[in-house]
């Protein structure tokens, strides 16, 4: 009985039809006005990264903040950052330190 | 310590609750002050988007006069069923529609909300930009009595705080008024792309008369790779929006990126052709509340109200939010207004608040699709099994094989068996009948 499909992967098939997307192309459409004295996300323990084995932020941020240094660090392009909250939310360690910009800074939207 | 920046009401977040809920109120003639942290009003805002105009007009009776920047009146709307290679359209088209000004509207929200806020502005608010607000404050017995911001000298007072900060509702969380944060299962990311496109090639696409029509398209099943979520193809007046939303948990839980999806969504051979030759001009993302009756925030308390995405005040089966929250504020503004003629802040008199949402078409929406969420998230099946069968069924039906039609109709029930047991199918029905119907 094919009752409750809850968390079964991915078919393979169906995930290697997700095309490759330049995240670049898109957030060059975004307007910021960056902070560069206030990183508004930070990881809170470095250390407690390196116990979530899956690290889907690295995927699930819609402008790629979270990328992974040589060492396998978590680094935070927060420049980027169109304040979703996603990451808050999503990290499974609840690992991401998450404030709002100061006042008139980060993403300003032309349309929304 | 007496401070000069004294209000009778302190709205945070110029967002349509907040200009709402600080209109009725500075109507009325409270000194109102409305707090937006974005450069602009609209900065921060993002959605579909479909606005329905019923609760602007409670707001704002003659808000066609006050020519609001809508993008199109929507004149045709439904829903497509994609398969990975067909689809399956139920639209509705209709005279009806096109009534002036029309019920429902595309817009794009840096270029409204800055208006509505305006309009606010224009009954005697005052409205500061680029302020954020830090901390909610509150007297000895818990009583909120006004916000600190991240300017120097920043505190302001006022007997009553709405709070109308959006999705991410950190004040509403650091108050108590909802324990935790929303989880991953009950939030959906949405990510949208606003094409430029010339208005007569968007008629030619989409069938559309003129500038006075428009449609809007909500769409299931490989847009989302069959997983819990829509995606959406709004005509705006020169140019498309086009995105896709899924419930958070399932971007974590099979480590896809949103714009990848998007990216596989606008490719989709039945999509394409509408995109062609069209230029991007700005991709956003933002998170919508799933929470659900049953998990919103406690609405009130002394001398504070929570409207809007701060509550969870979004209807998803019907795309409807920014109608809930601008009735929500409008509530809030006329509780606000009734607080102050009986001289009463108290928990127990803005209350009054939440019967009045309660008699309105919010809390009673939101309760009767209580189960919606839950009934996606337990079975996460349901979009891509359904929408890839009535494409394979159409296939079938529309198509002479030259074999008897009794065989074909055999055939379109072995469709759906191979993909459900009976018991399955019963079970989907049931729960999605629950779900509708409350």
């Amino acid at each position: 009985m094919k009752n409750d499909q809850k968390h079964q992967p991915l078919n393979p098939d169906l995930k290697a039809t997700l095309p490759t997307v330049n995240v670049n192309d898109l957030v060059v459409s975004i307007k910021y006005y960056v902070d560069e004295e206030f990183a508004h996300i930070q990881v809170r323990e470095h250390t407690i990264c390196t116990t979530c084995a899956p690290k889907p932020c690295l995927d699930f941020c819609p402008v790629h903040v979270f990328t992974q240094d040589g060492q396998g660090r978590i680094m935070v392009g927060y420049q980027a950052c169109v304040e979703c909250g996603s990451c808050r939310i999503g990290c499974p360690p609840h690992n991401i330190d998450w404030q709002l910009p100061q006042g008139g800074y980060g993403v300003a939207y032309k349309f929304g | 310590m007496a401070s000069k920046h004294t209000f009778d009401a302190i709205v945070v977040g110029g967002g349509p609750s907040g200009s709402a809920a600080a209109l009725t109120m500075a109507r009325a003639g409270l000194k109102t002050i409305l707090i937006e942290r974005g450069r602009f009003v609209g900065a921060k805002n993002f959605f579909g988007g479909v606005m329905y105009t019923h609760a602007l007009a409670d707001v704002l009776p003659d808000f066609w006069e006050r020519k609001p920047p809508f993008e199109r009146p929507v004149t045709e709307q439904g829903y497509w069923m994609l398969s990975p290679d067909s689809v399956v359209r139920i639209m509705h088209k209709s005279e009806h529609y096109k009534q002036e000004p029309a019920e429902a509207h595309t817009v794009l929200r840096a270029l409204f909300d800055p208006w509505l806020a305006e309009q606010a502005v224009s009954a005697g608010a005052l409205l500061i930009t680029k302020t954020t607000v830090t901390h909610i404050l509150q007297d000895a017995k818990g009583r909120v009595i006004g916000v600190r911001t991240d300017r120097p000298d920043g505190e302001i007072f006022a007997p009553i705080v709405v709070i109308a900060e959006g999705v991410n509702n950190l004040l509403t969380q650091k108050l108590g008024l909802i324990k935790n944060d929303l989880p991953p299962r009950f939030v959906a990311l949405a990510v949208k792309e606003y094409i430029s496109l010339p208005a007569k090639d968007i008629q030619a696409r989409f069938g559309l008369s003129g500038p006075n029509e428009g449609a809007a398209i909500d769409i299931f099943g490989d847009a989302t790779l069959g997983l819990p979520g829509t995606a959406f193809l709004y005509t705006d007046r020169n140019g498309l929006s086009i995105g896709v939303g899924l419930l958070l948990e399932e971007f974590v839980t099979h480590k896809l990126r949103p714009y990848e999806v998007l990216a596989r969504f606008k490719n989709h051979p039945v999509i394409q052709p509408y995109l062609e030759g069209g230029k991007p001009l700005e991709y956003g993302a933002h998170l919508i509340p799933e929470t659900g009756y049953n998990r919103m925030p406690k609405l009130s308390a002394a001398g504070v109200m929570v409207v809007g995405d701060a509550a969870g005040m979004v209807d998803a089966v019907h795309r409807e939010g920014t109608n809930l929250a601008m009735t929500a504020g409008r509530l809030a503004g006329t509780t606000a207004v009734a607080a102050h003629q009986a001289n009463d802040f108290s928990a127990t008199f803005l209350k009054q608040y939440r019967q009045s949402l309660e008699e309105s078409f919010v809390l009673k929406d939101m309760k009767q699709y209580r189960r919606m969420t839950d009934f996606l998230d337990s079975s996460p099946h349901f979009m891509g099994t359904y929408a890839n069968f009535l494409n394979d069924a159409a296939l079938r039906y529309f198509t002479a094989h030259g074999i008897p039609k009794r065989d074909m109709e055999k055939q379109i029930v072995g469709l759906l068996q191979e993909r459900r047991s009976f018991f399955g199918i019963a079970q989907d029905m049931v729960k999605l009948l629950r779900a509708m119907r409350g």
